[in-house]
């Protein structure tokens, strides 16, 4: 693992809201090519880790990204850099088209308006269903077909590391199968970096290299999918068998 | 016949002009959720600076743009200096914040330019002759069917007009217009694919004062007055037509504009008698009413304006 | 830091503050209408009619968070119902002010009825409109006969001719003379009893249990509803209550004689007025209208003729000749501004802090529980959210 090169680090991360920190010192890593699931209960701070990462709260502590510190960048600059987040519970533009949410995903980019046009033709080949729906407003959209939105939307970007909170939450067992081999997949095939966050842990511990596991702004255990499910108390409680 | 078209070009005319004030109302609280009660008076100020470079004899098609340009900047300093620290407080906050501004900016314009220090008096106001942007003589209009229509009023629904589409193909079309859609829609996610949600709504703010500066000086253009009251009906008006259009709908907010000035031209003259010239203004208080009363949301509003 | 004394609520130190305070205030009571200074009763009579007008909005910001910009309208139907009472029907102006009471209550219910479906920003839309609408409303033609149009009523107050009996007690007369000659310290006298009672509606209302869940519905009326409070119902109560509070003052002024449809305070200019009084002195605080009217009034009078630069103390010259205008409303839009970000419960809400510094309440001893140590109505209301906004 250490020929790998490391693409995101985190040292002593904390974070919180206001008065509350919720983060109390959070070592983790991601290197490139890999895909990191970060296991929690409800109310752990995996959706805090995830914003002070992709700077939408004030944080302290410092973060790395291709070896460089980004613990003072705005979250535009955070983009720019490489990582777009998929915000839990979708976050699309409910009021544009599917078409305007993509092109908004692309922001950040200055390569072109060709470009931009052939990567969203290359994410509706990925989600066919998004180009049914086009010119809909992404507020009328299925919740599973909002989290492909959300998800191409992200990947608009051309991210290097694409953090994703939670993409299960509320969908079919069959859809979620799905969007996991579609990360799988561009995991595989692009090599795009992913931080996953999940509940649904057997599903994450299929596709993760490493796993982190985050108890009240704490990891309490990290390692490969493998060691951790073999750990009896840890299988108990975070994957029930 | 005649005075059907005339009242029809007057409310066109008259009607454009609360759409360009809607237009900031919207594009503001779209960005921000506020309504910003200084909007009327930060277009009254942008007036005032025009006439000023217009006395310095600056030609005034030059003298409107450069007042778009300190509007903008009014507008823009306002949204950063004062309003996104507030915001954070309360939306009570915010709301006295503009309440504030409202009455500092009247002061200011009668402070610097003479005239009564609040709206809606009327009297012993100084008169301002306005440059006008359109040929505005006794003698300059046009015959059409049989009707006297002055060019200005023609000149005004023109101008407003080409500017509203611009608007548009603004928003539809470009960068900042896919930028401040986004932020309307969610701020969180616009800056999680690194939109900076602070410059857009700087931008908003800006863009809002601007064509309200247009506003403001083509309506002391066809008002036969001008006084510190002049924008103060008008953003009643406007209120009024946002509310119709939807508070978070551009284009409502030019169709309100224009219905609004319409139905009011055309109440005087169709009107029975005795609702009188004094209830113009109720028509703006039975709209808001109503509207609010029968379809929050308004015409074309997203039913998220709705709030029970 | 730590407070120099410490005071404990309810103890022998607490009320001997109290005796002081309430001697002081009465000792300025009676020196006003008694200084023989015209001018000084005047300014002290339109301070305690703003006062009263700022205590009745505040009674409906503070119990339900709601914002009106249209109790100039409220003032108006005051002033119009004694107006239009005394001189169509000739009667007494005293027993105009439970009709005027009654009129504003019934009209403000009335508005009130789209509150119940709408919020913030836009209930502020329909009372601003409101405000635009009533002196025009006044003006119209249909309505002419009974509101004299855009000349006003005149004649609209008390009649005060030389066979009225007068109050004497020793050569010492607190009312004026009530035989035309000097009859401001009457006025005086009435606009005090109008703020008192206002105020002491006011008080009660904070203080009881009612009050205090009231705070609770306007904090969480998700809550409320669970609690099984009619929120409808409440909030148009206290709206009524409040708009008819505010046309008591709004009564007063027409008892001096003239109404018009263009007075300031009965236009758009009047709520504003109000709101400015309110915020200045301390939203949602009990004392902060009437701190905020007489520091209101103070400053208008104190700069009205600063037009003239040699009238501008030499000092403020500098910063106040170029005006053409005198600066009161500039100040005034100005502290708004200023104020949301120092102090955002106004002058009042900056005096306890000043005080807390140097002295420290100590609240009764657990136990007994007539006494809560904050009164719920001393915070800033907080409007239900608009839109779950972008910052966070
Ligand atoms: N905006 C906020 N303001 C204040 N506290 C917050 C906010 N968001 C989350 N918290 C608190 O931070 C803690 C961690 O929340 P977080 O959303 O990170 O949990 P999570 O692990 O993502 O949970 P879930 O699985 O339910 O999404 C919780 O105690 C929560 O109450
Ligand atoms: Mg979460």
């Amino acid at each position: 693992m250490t020929s790998q090169t490391t693409l995101l680090n985190t040292r002593f991360l904390t974070a919180g809201y206001g008065p509350v920190t919720v983060l109390h010192g959070i070592d983790i890593e991601v290197n490139e090519g890999e895909i990191v699931v970060v296991l929690g209960a409800n109310g752990a701070g995996k959706t805090t880790l995830m914003r002070a990462i992709s700077g939408t709260i004030p944080r302290t502590g410092n973060i790395e990204f291709e070896g460089r510190s980004i613990k003072k960048d705005s979250t535009d600059a955070i983009v720019r850099a490489g990582i777009v987040q998929v915000p839990q519970g979708r976050g699309t533009f409910p009021e544009l088209s599917v078409a305007d949410n993509l092109l908004a995903g692309a922001y950040v980019r200055r390569d072109g308006a060709k470009a931009v046009a052939d990567d969203i033709a290359k994410w509706y080949s990925v989600f066919p269903r998004l180009q049914e729906r086009s010119t809909q407003r992404a507020g009328s959209l299925s919740g599973g077909e909002q989290q492909m939105l959300a998800i191409a939307r992200a990947l608009m970007s051309r991210p290097k590391l694409l953090l994703c909170d939670e993409p299960s939450m509320g969908l079919a067992p069959l859809i979620t199968r799905e969007l996991f081999n579609v990360i799988g997949q561009l995991n595989k095939e692009e090599g795009l970096s992913v931080l996953l966050v999940e509940q649904n842990a057997n599903l994450a511990m299929h596709i993760a290299s490493r796993v982190y596991l985050l108890e009240t702004g704490v990891i309490v255990a990290s390692g490969s999918a493998a060691e951790l499910s073999a750990d009896d108390s840890i299988r108990k409680a975070y994957l029930g068998f | 016949m005649e005075l059907f078209l005339q009242r029809l070009v007057d409310g066109l005319s008259e009607g454009s002009v609360y759409a360009l004030i809607a237009l900031g109302i919207v594009i503001i609280y779209r960005g921000t959720g506020h309504l910003n009660f200084a909007q009327g008076e930060m277009a009254l100020f942008s007036t005032f600076v025009v006439y000023q470079f217009g006395e310095w004899g600056i030609p005034i098609g030059i003298a409107v743009i450069m007042g778009m340009a300190v509007g903008f900047t009014l507008g823009a300093v306002t949204e950063v200096a004062i309003v996104r620290p507030i915001s954070k407080k309360s939306p009570f906050a915010v709301f006295i914040v503009t309440i504030g501004l409202f009455q500092l900016l009247n002061w200011v314009d009668g402070a610097i330019w003479g005239g009564q220090q609040l709206p809606n008096t009327g009297v012993g106001s100084k008169q301002v002759r306005f440059p006008s942007l359109f040929p505005n003589n006794p003698t300059d209009f046009v015959t059409i069917f049989g009707a006297n229509i002055k060019i200005q009023s023609l000149g005004v629904i023109a101008l407003v007009g080409v500017l509203t589409v611009a608007l548009f193909a603004i928003f539809n079309h470009t960068r900042l217009g896919l930028a401040m859609r986004a932020v309307a829609a969610n701020g969180e996610s616009a800056k999680l694919v690194g939109i900076r949600t602070g410059r857009v709504l700087m931008a908003s703010w800006g863009l809002a004062a601007a064509i309200g500066a247009l506003g403001g000086v083509v309506f002391a253009g066809i008002s036969t007055n001008v006084n510190l009251g002049l924008m103060f009906t008008v953003f009643i008006y406007a209120s009024a037509a946002a509310t119709l259009g939807g508070f978070d709908s551009p284009g409502g907010a030019v169709v309100g504009g224009l219905s609004i000035g319409l139905i009011q031209n055309m109440a005087a003259g169709y009107a029975p008698k005795w609702v009188g010239q004094e209830m113009k203004v109720g028509v703006a208080f039975l709209v808001i009413l109503g509207v609010l009363l029968f379809r929050p949301s308004g015409l074309f509003g997203t039913s998220r304006v709705e709030r029970v | 830091m730590k407070p120099l004394f410490t005071i404990k609520a309810g103890g022998p130190t607490s009320w001997a503050v109290r005796v002081v305070c309430a001697a002081a205030l009465v000792y300025v009571l009676l020196w006003i209408p008694t200084s023989g200074s015209n001018s000084l009763i005047d300014t002290a009579t339109t301070a305690l009619t703003l006062m009263g007008a700022a205590l009745s909005l505040n009674l409906l910001l503070g119990f339900t968070g709601q914002i009106s910009l249209g109790h100039s309208a409220f003032f108006g139907i005051g002033a119009y119902t004694t107006a239009v009472c005394v001189t169509r029907w000739g009667w007494s102006p005293l027993k105009t002010l439970p009709i005027a009471f009654a009129v504003a209550f019934v009209v403000g219910a009335l508005v009130s009825l789209p509150a119940l479906r709408i919020k913030g920003v836009y209930l502020a839309l329909v009372t601003l409109t409101l405000g635009v609408v009533f002196p025009q409303f006044i003006k119209w033609p249909k309505i002419e006969w009974l509101t004299g149009g855009s000349r006003g009523l005149t004649d609209t107050g008390f009649k005060f001719d030389k066979n009225n009996r007068t109050f004497e007690l020793f050569g010492w007369n607190p009312w004026g003379n009530l035989r035309g000659e000097n009859v401001k310290p009457f006025y005086f006298w009435i606009a005090v009893v109008i703020v008192l009672i206002i105020y002491l509606i006011c008080r009660g209302l904070v203080k009881s249990r009612v009050g205090r869940s009231l705070v609770a519905i306007r904090d969480n009326s998700t809550a409320a509803a669970v609690m099984g409070v009619n929120l409808a119902l409440t909030k148009g109560l206290v709206f009524g209550l409040s708009a008819a509070m505010c046309a008591l003052p709004g009564s007063l002024t027409a008892m001096k004689g003239t109404v018009t449809p263009d007075t300031a305070l009965l236009t758009v200019i009047g709520s504003i007025t109000f709101l400015i009084v309110m915020v200045v002195g301390g939203a949602g605080t009990l004392w902060g209208p009437i701190i905020g009217a007489i520091v209101y009034q103070f400053i208008t009078e104190k700069t009205g003729d600063w037009v003239e630069p040699d009238k501008i103390p030499s000092l403020l010259r500098p910063f106040f000749s170029w005006s053409k205008t005198p600066p009161a409303a500039g100040i005034f839009g100005l502290s708004l501004v200023v104020l949301m970000f120092v102090a955002p419960l106004g002058l009042a809400g900056f005096w306890k802090q000043v005080v807390g510094r140097v002295v420290a309440v100590v609240p009764k001893p657990a136990g007994s529980t007539t006494l809560e140590p904050t009164a719920p109505s001393d915070g800033i209301p907080t409007w239900q959210p608009e839109e779950p906004l972008a910052e966070q």
